[in-house]
């Protein structure tokens, strides 16, 4: 009897994960486009989400897909950082040359923060309360990596 | 014992194969919305505390109770997290149903989540790391890879089930069109269901058979699909169940019992547990779920079941496990249309798993459809009155079995 190897796999086992942002991020995204910040509002108690949700937490109430909407500026403050040796999202080569500076950023208005790179920032400058602002990608095409990261105002 | 527990509701978001148009939270929002629609005096701020649960691995997302915490309305409130493999839904029922009965101070109404967006990741990959575990087991017992002697993940699940499948068939003497005639009733009952997957009105036996296989005796048109959805329940105290709705559904027995994995069984040889279709599991599961509910003759007292079978050959042998036809007979049964809609003993009136299946969610989506029954409200209604009625789950490999019993009736007391 002889055997025959059909098929062989020399790879590693590869899994794609996706991530549906859903129906109120997607608005988020679109705004992108146009290099816009949008934000919802709770009517009840005033908070200002971005990106924005569906359920207010504090209230436990839904806010409705066609209200409370909000456009905010490019402009915000750093409210916590880190700094790392290794890049986020390249599996193969982890280790980063340069140290990486990634920050929490409270858009001005809002009340919650989104996590984007910190460019060209100092260790000085690496403080809670830093004032900072977008940098937008030069072509936006309305995803995640449209902002490039936060700079120093 | 605890204090009698009691459903006063339950819902379900739409499932499909993707639903790319709402995040994970927002999928489990609106299984939520549509559980408390039926509640009309109930709001997210009366609820107490929280159990949720899904496969992680499935999805890629880790900690997911935490992403979804405001989507669920549990800001500030007690969060209990469960992952049970397959039978996740079914623990996490009965993780609500605990939580409730334990008595806890200031705990009467609770809210369970089950959900599953598989779209979003690699299910396969993630049944892998089940069989994975299986073989690094098999691999401490001295066998090595080229010794094993089966495709223990081909096909994911079904390379485990296709051995229960066989295992099953010798011993009933069936054909593969039995199995096709369990498919076409699921499916048909699907289409009358708002949330199920895969909705077939039309479908023939002939039109299964004529599907390629997957691994005999399992063909394509036979196994359940991957779907994207959310259940939710609504457990509270018989007292505050009587203010909520009209017939609140009492629990009155619960069961989670893991089997040793016949898995094992085959490759290691010379464990006591070879055949996947003896389910010993399932047997002690429902001894010990009816013997709390006192159940003493399942097939006469059962009204309706909701019986967790992602294969058609799985949904007759565990009819015949959990009590509710004598062994081997179950075939006859959905031959004769015992089982159908309008027959003695409606078994899966939803389109079960077979025709929707969100992993995390199923076990869950088993009571929480029997419970529906015996309430008047569930999707496609038994023109019967259900009394008392049976919700079970499946999980790990083809070995934990979890059951739920739920009646109109409190449970009767010791005297």
């Amino acid at each position: 009897m002889t055997e025959k190897v059909i098929e062989k796999n020399k790879g590693l086992v590869k899994a794609d994960f996706a991530f549906w942002v859903g129906l109120y991020m997607d608005k988020f995204y679109d705004g992108f486009e146009q290099k816009k910040i949008m934000a919802n509002k709770c009517p009840e108690c005033g908070s200002v989400f971005v990106p924005p949700r569906k359920i207010c937490g504090k209230c436990r109430i839904k806010l409705p897909i066609d209200e409370n909407w909000i456009e905010l500026g490019d402009k915000g403050k750093l409210i916590n950082f880190t700094r790392t040796a290794y890049k986020v999202s390249d599996r193969r080569a982890r280790k980063s040359k340069s140290l990486k500076d990634y920050g929490m950023v409270q858009i001005e208005g809002s009340d919650t923060a989104i996590v984007y790179p910190l460019i060209d920032f100092e260790e000085n400058d690496l403080k809670m309360g830093t004032e900072v602002k977008i940098q937008w990608k030069e072509n936006p095409s309305g995803g995640p990596s449209d902002i490039e990261g936060f700079v120093k105002l | 014992m605890g204090r009698q527990v009691a459903i006063t509701s339950a819902g379900f978001s739409e499932h499909a194969s993707k639903r790319s148009d709402v995040s994970m939270p927002e999928l489990v929002n609106e299984a939520i919305e549509d559980c408390l629609t039926k509640v009309p005096s109930v709001e997210l701020d009366d609820i107490d505390a929280f159990v949720n649960g899904n496969m992680p691995a499935f999805e890629g997302s880790n900690l997911p109770e935490l992403w979804m915490t405001d989507w669920m309305g549990a800001r500030n409130k007690p969060l209990m997290r469960i992952t049970t493999g397959g039978t996740t839904g079914g623990s996490v029922a009965i993780g609500g149903y605990y939580t409730v009965t334990a008595e806890l101070p200031g705990i009467d109404t609770v809210l369970a989540v089950a959900f599953e967006q598989q779209s979003q990741g690699d299910t396969s990959v993630g049944l892998a790391s089940v069989a994975y575990g299986e073989i690094s087991i098999l691999n401490s017992l001295g066998i090595s890879y080229g010794q094993l002697n089966r495709l223990l993940s081909g096909g994911a699940a079904i390379g485990v089930a296709a051995y229960q499948a066989t295992n099953y068939m010798s011993k009933s003497k069936i054909t593969e069109e039995d199995l096709a005639r369990v498919v076409v009733q699921n499916r048909r009952n699907a289409a009358k269901t708002w949330w199920a997957h895969l909705k077939m009105p039309d479908l023939t036996i002939e039109d299964v058979l004529d599907t390629p296989y997957i691994q005999y005796p399992l063909r394509y048109g036979m196994v359940c699909p991957a779907s994207d959805g959310a259940v939710a329940m609504l457990f509270t105290t018989e007292e505050k169940a009587k203010d909520m709705c009209d017939i609140p559904v009492y629990v009155n027995g619960v069961a989670s019992v893991a089997n040793e994995t016949a898995v094992l069984g085959y490759d290691g040889s010379g464990s006591a547990q070879v055949d996947p279709s003896a389910q010993i599991g399932a047997m002690k599961s429902a001894e010990l779920a009816y013997s709390q509910a006192g159940i003493s003759f399942p097939r006469k007292e059962i009204d309706y079941a909701e019986v967790y079978a992602p294969f058609p050959n799985q949904e007759l042998m565990w009819d015949e496990k959990l009590g509710l036809f004598e062994e081997t007979t179950a075939p006859e049964m959905y031959e004769t249309g015992v089982t159908a809609r309008d027959g003695e003993l409606p078994v899966n009136c939803s389109g079960g798993v077979n025709s929707t299946n969100a992993i995390g969610a199923s076990a869950m989506e088993r009571p929480a459809v029997a419970a529906l029954q015996i309430m008047g409200k569930a999707s496609n209604q038994v023109p019967k009155t259900v009394h008392t009625s049976i919700g079970s789950g499946w999980g790990g490999s083809l070995n934990f079995i979890t059951l739920m019993v739920m009646s109109d009736e409190p449970k009767r007391k010791w005297k």
